[in-house]
């Protein structure tokens, strides 16, 4: 019991290490083409002794004992091991090891064998990211990992995009799902903030692991399970997304260059009619908020000449083409005892909406440093500035939808810079009301590693992760002009000032114990420490009603306003982790782990949760049939525990000034959190199997979970009446199951060519259990459509979770009962009998699931052709089975803009039956007014019925996409003197150059809410997706 | 040596354990406390109060036709249902923190405190009782449940006079050591200033207000209304209003923004015909003094239900002015007034057949809204003395009374109770353009906020146009 604490003191003591036999051996490495390998590991088995291969895949070791093993390891290659005999030198080859490498960073960034995992684990090299030219490493991920969902905000620069693993666990609709980021053993804040302005949330701010430069990245490993993430605590449970960065090779110095040109367009426009113009019951009229229910353009054109010939197409006219260019710059070099890796990288992009932009500046320093085997030290530094002008695409689109196609949106401004037009112009908008972020950002951390025997090693990791965010939103005054147009949202003008900082301290102590008990028994045990420290502010100050209209400085406000919020958030944990391998094929793992965390009340702020994962490789335990290369069975199951937000578990008052008499007045808070609060649980089980075949060329990786979160701790929205308007407590359970499967092959594997494909796809089901007693229901979100056409995203207990709620026209049930909360699309639709609207089908105000935002199963398929110098690679993405709330489609059918309106001046008998269940055979009109008939329809079908339904308006939003293509050259460089460059490549990559989806809006994968929401089932004004194409060329020198 | 090992092991881990727990104490909010100062939630109390009226105002201005929308058919103008979650809301956010500040009054015995917190929550529950009947209060505010059973009207009625009637008394108390409310400029009491003797009368103009509501049930009580209108108001002097704003006015923050055109505060063209010659044959003076002149260079109403004619920014109709009596940026906005009692006393006095009580009363109604409004004298005069003003105490009909009353009441939710209690039947009052009913709206449906979130207790409501217990 005693002995592992003495050890701690023995590391203080001189370590010996005993040395017998010593003889040096040495070799080149290269791979099967013969070209040679740098960067090799090599290492003498079952030892700590070990180099790097230098440029020319040269490398000499000096190894012990009777009968030393050389195990040769390089990511993407195949591990060899190559006994020592007699000679000296050892040549070796290594063979391409699939798309996977055998090694992957776990928790704590700790490399285990693959082999050893009894849990998924998916790794993608930075190479497969940066193929795709996505400046937000989120972005780059996608269709790449299964069991992650990614889902773009939109096409805006800098935008926030939103990645979930294995489903959402959380109940709270505000509460983040997104995984913890992990950069080189250090917590990386991922939010989107955008608390304490509603204006932030609209405006696509960018999830902070875009501060990335993509090009920094070695390796990203993602990890799903519970298992897998155990040792994260609580902060991993919602998965764990590992950053490696690069660092550099001992030899001569490397350069490496690129650059990158592109521009993008909208991929996807709403279709328009062109027929029918601005007006109000057929009347022409330009300057009425109906943009389409006019006459036809050449009726309106005998009125009045100037009305253009054709009607504007202003959904295409109001966006632009954007484009981007990025350079980034990378020094590294030094000998094996010191290592030094620098990077520099600029990336400016224009979006697609006229002012909109963001730039981000990234600066890396790092470093390794070793005293032969026994000391390691990496300090490692990044700075990063990042931000831009974010436009309100919600308000834009809407705009751009009450704007008539009979104006030409572009023709916005007048001389003396006020808005020219006939109502609130969508580009003046973003012209005069701006908001802009600025991020400046430090990573850093240092970590050593203390090796002073053979089984024992400590290793300590401290880092922060600091940044501000000064952001800023203006709007000038009306300036009193005669004649001026104002735009409305700039009110009497205003400066907001938001000032936000986030700090996040990290230290992390590990002791890592090894003992071989003979030769085919060896355990690992890590016991550790982990503690950290989140500190955020901010400060709002703003100013409104401008004296001089155009100065935007609150000294020039007449109303000035401020407030602050400060938050403190700490977690201690202690944790342990117990590694039993048998013969190499049976690996058992457990670990435990206590967190105390500063959020919940003292009792209830220590909780321990366990995990325990199994791995078999049972292709090294039995004679396995020859085509089969490699099988393992794995299985985990874990428990994570969860905290509160700080200062949940309490009642508050709120003050507000009057600023007229600087009285202080108070008032309760709305929302009430329950003092007993206690940690949410979530337990994970998890099966999976891996197989590789003929040859290693067929690959499979099976898995299969079920994950249920209880007493999760959720704010939910409550009456008012009852003092409060949401109460925060232990309520509820929600369940996700799925299975990911991931299929590798190589076709092809020639000298001059081969093709690689991987197939990944994912399917989660989730279901909830339970919320809190009393309540039916949790309103996650809800979007606005006319005349109760508005949809809801609402948690409802054995329902999944993404519903979709709303209106829909009444079914007939006659005698078959009515659940009052689906849809049934058999049963004929009731039309009205009597009344104003007789003749047509009547509305079902009972909200009723109308669809679902959560794809039915995503997936991808990657392949990559290499031949000779050329290399074409190309990644299909699908989300299939989902649905969105399109609110642009809503705005169509109430302004005519649809094509479908095109009906409206015919009639037609509607499909379906009286509310005495005999067959319709009403002939209505579908226009404005007064019908053929004689009848009076006033506003018509479109708007009278149609604009009201939700369910005209939840639509399928699957889509399949070329998510990325890219096509690279390696240019000969022999003809170089002197071989100054190593090599040079030039790369085209279109993304987004393919959509195939019935969605009749924009793209489909673009939300209404920020990327830090869960509230993802509504679309339509959102920033569009785009296209891009891009352009590089990397030099290595 | 291994024992003493031991106990320094044992120390180190009492020391990280205390430390530990010291590192993690950081869960106090720094941003706010748990208990809140009983003044600052009377200046919240008496605030939010004043602009619950005119939260409930805001719409109800519509439907008695003070105010017309700028856009075609909307929803407010054309009886539409409309979700009133916003204003439900700000009315329990008030009622909370008046149920708050009735607590820690009781608790510590401050007598005057409680007496108006029981008044403050009399004016907020009675305007919820008006818009939407039933409604949640015996189980309400105190968090002990999250789906508060719903009181139903006639109780909630009950017991809106029950604590005007507790107010009076606990007002009436002698404070002797108990705390006070702080008078003068700086008062927290937003609306009396710490008057004890004026917030009597307000219960009692309260009363009066509630009493007079019952006119079409048989509960209707004569006696008591004059009774309660004796104890009220005697003048302008005691009105109950506030002009502490934090910046401006809500009627003026419409009419500025309405000024920067985002399109808002329009007046109905009923109203404006009502106060021009062209309805009633008066030209109100009151007029000039509510609403801006367009660039015709007169006063133009829009139709309900119509929405604006032009582009709404080239002064084509009549607006709020930002400097109007009820719309300047310190204008008062009045929870209840001396003139209201007037017109109460009028119409009590009518149904009783006092005649030259109920005339008199008019008049000073009248009179002393003008007065207040600063008319000119003569203009005032010639107002009171015009035939179809002055029709003197025989030709006095109710609808003189209410007539007159729903203009000196502009803008005020009162207004729309007495439109109901009369069924609409102002001359030449019209149904909006658009109407989505045929008859005109009698309450609101609950807002989606309690259907969505204590959906089983909400009473089911058919139509806007199902009429309240009073108003049968």
């Amino acid at each position: 019991m005693k002995k592992p604490l003495l050890l701690v003191w023995l590391f203080l003591a001189i370590p010996f290490l005993v040395f017998s036999q010593s003889r040096q051996v040495s070799g080149t490495v290269s791979d099967d083409k013969g070209t040679p390998l740098g960067g090799v590991s090599v290492t003498q088995k079952g030892t700590r002794n070990g180099t790097v291969t230098n440029d020319n895949g040269g490398y000499v070791l000096t190894v012990t004992g009777a009968s030393p093993t050389l195990v040769f390891s390089y990511a993407g290659m195949q591990s060899m091991e190559m006994p020592v005999r007699t000679a000296s030198v050892y040549d070796v080859r290594l063979s391409p090891g699939g798309p996977m490498s055998e090694v992957v960073v776990t928790a704590l960034g700790i490399r285990k064998e693959k082999r050893q995992l009894g849990y998924s684990a998916q790794e993608i090299s930075g190479e497969a990211l940066t193929r795709t030219k996505e400046t937000n490493i989120v972005n780059a991920l996608r269709g790449q990992v299964a069991g992650v969902q990614i889902n773009s905000g939109g096409g805006a620069p800098g935008q926030g995009s939103r990645i979930i693993i294995r489903g959402i666990k959380s109940l709270d609709p505000g509460k983040n799902n997104q995984p913890l980021f992990v950069i080189d053993g250090i917590i990386m804040d991922n939010s989107t903030v955008t608390g304490g302005d509603d204006q932030a949330s609209l405006r696509g701010m960018t999830n902070r692991a875009a501060d990335i430069n993509p090009d920094d990245v070695e390796s990203i490993s993602v990890l799903r399970g519970g298992a897998a993430t155990a040792l994260y605590g609580q902060a991993g449970s919602n998965g764990v997304v590992v950053i490696t960065t690069k660092s550099a090779r001992a030899g001569k110095m490397r350069i490496a260059f690129s650059s990158t040109y592109g521009i993008e367009e909208v991929n996807k426009f709403p279709d328009v009619q062109t027929v029918y113009t601005q007006g109000y019951r057929g009347v022409y009229d330009p300057q009425t908020i109906f943009t389409n229910w006019g006459p036809t353009v050449e009726a309106a054109r005998a009125i009045d000449p100037t009305h253009p010939a054709e009607l504007f197409h202003n959904y295409a006219r109001a966006y632009k083409t954007g484009n981007q260019i990025r350079n980034s710059l990378n020094i590294s070099g030094g000998t094996e005892n010191a290592l030094l890796t620098s990077s520099f990288s600029h990336q400016k992009q224009n979006g697609v909406i006229p002012n909109s932009d963001y730039q981000n500046i990234s600066v890396r320093l790092n470093g390794q440093f070793r005293a032969g085997n026994i000391f390691k030290f990496s300090p490692s530094f990044n700075f990063i500035n990042s931000g831009g002008l974010r436009v309100n695409p919600e308000r834009f689109n809407e705009q751009l939808s009450y704007w008539s196609p009979r104006w030409d949106v572009t023709d916005y401004i007048k001389e003396d810079g006020t808005m020219k037009g006939y109502r609130d112009n969508p580009i003046y908008g973003t012209y005069s009301n701006q908001f802009r972020d600025n991020v400046n950002r430090i990573i850093s951390n240092v970590s050593a590693t203390l090796s002073p025997v053979k089984w024992f090693d400590l290793d300590f990791r401290g880092g922060m992760d600091y940044y501000t965010d000064f952001r800023r939103h203006t709007a000038p005054g009306a300036r009193g002009l005669a004649g001026e147009l104002n735009y409305s949202d700039n009110g009497l003008g205003f400066v907001r000032e938001f000032r936000i900082s986030n700090r996040i301290l990290t230290s992390n102590l590990i002791g890592t114990f090894k003992k071989d008990w003979g030769t085919r028994f060896n355990t690992v045990l890590r016991v550790g420490n982990d503690v950290r420290a989140h500190k955020f502010s901010r400060l709002t100050a703003t100013g409104s009603e401008l004296d001089i209209p155009t100065l935007l400085t609150i000294n020039n406000s007449k109303v000035r306003a401020n407030n602050q919020y400060e938050e403190d958030y700490r977690i201690v944990s202690a944790f342990g982790d117990a590694t039993l391998s048998w013969d190499n094929y049976l690996f058992l793992n457990v670990t435990g782990r206590n967190d105390w965390t500063s959020t919940l009340a003292r009792g209830n702020n220590s909780f321990f949760y366990p995990s325990v994962s199994l791995s078999y490789v049972f292709t090294d335990h039995f004679l396995k049939p020859s085509w089969l290369n490699f099988g393992k069975l794995r299985a985990s199951v874990a428990e994570v525990g969860k905290d509160a937000n700080p200062y949940q578990n309490n009642a508050y008052y709120s003050s507000v000034i009057i600023t007229s008499s600087s009285q202080v007045a108070w008032t309760r808070d709305n929302q009430r959190g329950e003092q007993t609060l206690r940690p949410e649980r979530t337990t994970t089980l998890e099966l999976g199997t891996e197989l590789r075949a003929l040859n290693n060329r067929v690959g499979l990786d099976f898995t299969w979970y079920k994950l249920n979160s209880r007493d999760q701790i959720i704010p939910v929205f409550v009456s008012p009446t009852s003092g409060y308007t949401s109460l925060v407590s232990n309520a509820g359970e929600l369940e996700n199951r799925g299975i990911e499967i991931v299929l590798n092959g190589s076709p092809v594997r020639g000298r001059d060519f081969s093709w690689d494909a991987t197939l990944n796809f994912s399917r989660n089901r989730n279901k909830v259990v339970s919320i809190i007693e009393g309540l039916t229901e949790i309103t996650v979100g809800s979007w606005f459509g006319y005349v109760g056409s508005t949809a809801t995203m609402k948690y409802v207990p054995g329902q999944p979770v993404g519903s979709i709620y709303g209106t829909s026209y009444q079914r007939y049930y006659g005698n078959k009962t009515d659940d009052k909360l689906t849809v049934d699309n058999s049963l004929p639709i009731v039309i009205a009998s009597t009344g104003a609207n007789a003749g047509f089908p009547l509305r079902d105000l009972t909200q009723r699931i109308l669809g679902n935002s959560q794809p039915n199963w995503t997936g991808g398929l990657m392949n990559t052709f290499t031949y000779k110098a050329l290399r074409l690679s190309f990644l299909f993405e699908t989300h299939q089975g989902q649905d969105r709330y399109n609110q642009l489609g809503n705005y169509q059918s109430a302004f005519g803009t649809a094509p479908y309106t095109l009906d409206r001046n015919t009639s037609k008998v509607f499909a379906g039956v009286l509310p005495n269940g005999t067959p319709n055979t009403q002939l209505v009109w579908l226009g404005q007014g007064v019908g053929p008939d004689g009848r009076n329809y006033t506003d018509g079908f479109y708007r009278n019925v149609h604009r009201g339904v939700t369910e005209n308006f939840v639509e399928d939003a699957s889509w399949v996409r070329l998510r990325n293509l890219s096509l690279s050259y390696k240019i000969p460089t022999n003809f170089i003197r002197g071989n100054v460059i190593r090599d040079a490549s030039v790369t085209f990559t279109g993304n987004n150059l393919f959509l195939w989806t019935k969605f009749s809006g924009f793209d489909p994968d673009a939300s209404s809410f920020n990327s830090g929401s869960n509230a993802d089932a509504f679309t339509g004004f959102a920033y569009p997706a785009v296209r891009s194409y891009l352009f590089s060329i990397n030099l290595n020198f | 040596m291994q024992k003493i090992f031991l106990y320094i092991l044992l120390f180190a881990l009492t020391a990280g354990a205390m430390s530990c727990q010291k590192f993690l104490d950081v869960n106090q909010n720094p941003n706010s406390p748990n208990t809140a100062p009983i003044n600052g939630l009377l200046i919240r109390a008496t605030q939010q109060t004043a602009l619950n009226v005119f939260n409930v105002g805001n719409i109800t201005s519509n439907y008695v036709q003070y105010l017309a929308s700028p856009n075609a058919a909307s929803p407010t103008d054309t009886y539409d249902q409309i979700d009133a979650s916003g204003t439900w809301t700000s009315l329990y956010d008030a009622m909370t923190d008046i149920y708050d500040m009735e607590q820690q009054a009781s608790a510590i015995g401050a007598k005057q405190y409680e007496g108006v917190a029981k008044v403050l929550m009399a004016m907020n529950l009675s305007l919820i009782h008006n818009v939407w009947g039933a409604a949640p209060y015996t189980e309400a505010f105190s968090g002990k449940t999250f789906t508060p059973k719903y009181d139903d009207a006639t109780a909630l009625y009950q017991r809106s006079m029950t604590l005007l009637d507790e107010g009076i008394a606990l007002l009436q108390q002698a404070p002797g050591n108990s705390r006070t409310i702080p008078t003068g400029a700086t008062s927290p009491d937003l609306i009396h200033q710490g008057r004890t003797a004026n917030w009597i009368k307000t219960a009692h103009a309260m009363k009066a207000r509630l009493l007079n509501q019952l006119s079409k049930t048989p509960q209707y009580n004569p006696t008591a209304i004059l009774d309660a209108v004796s104890k009220a108001y005697t003048s302008t002097a005691d009105d109950a209003f506030i002009t502490t704003f934090d910046v401006r006015n809500p009627w003026n923050a419409v009419a500025v923004a309405n000024a920067g055109q985002i399109l808002q505060g329009w007046l109905s063209e009923y109203f404006v015909n009502s106060m021009k010659d062209t309805l009633y044959g008066i030209p109100d003076p009151r007029l000039p003094l509510i609403a801006t002149i367009t660039r015709f260079g007169d006063y133009r109403g829009t139709r309900s239900g119509k929405g604006r004619i032009g582009t709404g920014i080239n002064r084509d109709e009549s607006y709020l002015s930002t400097t109007g009596y009820y719309s300047s940026q310190s204008s008062p906005l009045f929870i209840i007034t001396y003139e209201e009692i007037k017109f109460i006393e009028a119409e009590v006095a009518f149904r009783t057949n006092d005649k030259m009580r109920a005339y008199n009363a008019y008049l000073e109604g009248i009179r002393t809204n003008l007065t207040k409004m600063g008319v000119a004298a003569s203009a005032r005069e010639a107002y009171l003395t015009n035939p179809k003003v002055a029709v003197g105490a025989n030709s006095l009909t109710l609808e003189h009374i209410f007539r007159e009353k729903w203009k000196a009441l502009f803008l005020h939710p009162v207004t729309w109770d007495d439109a109901r209690r009369i069924n609409y039947n102002y001359p030449g009052f019209e149904l909006p353009l658009n109407a989505v009913q045929t008859t005109p709206i009698r309450r609101l449906v609950y807002p989606n906020v309690e259907l969505s979130r204590n959906g089983a207790n909400v009473p089911a409501v058919n139509s806007v146009t199902q009429r309240l217990w009073w108003d049968q």
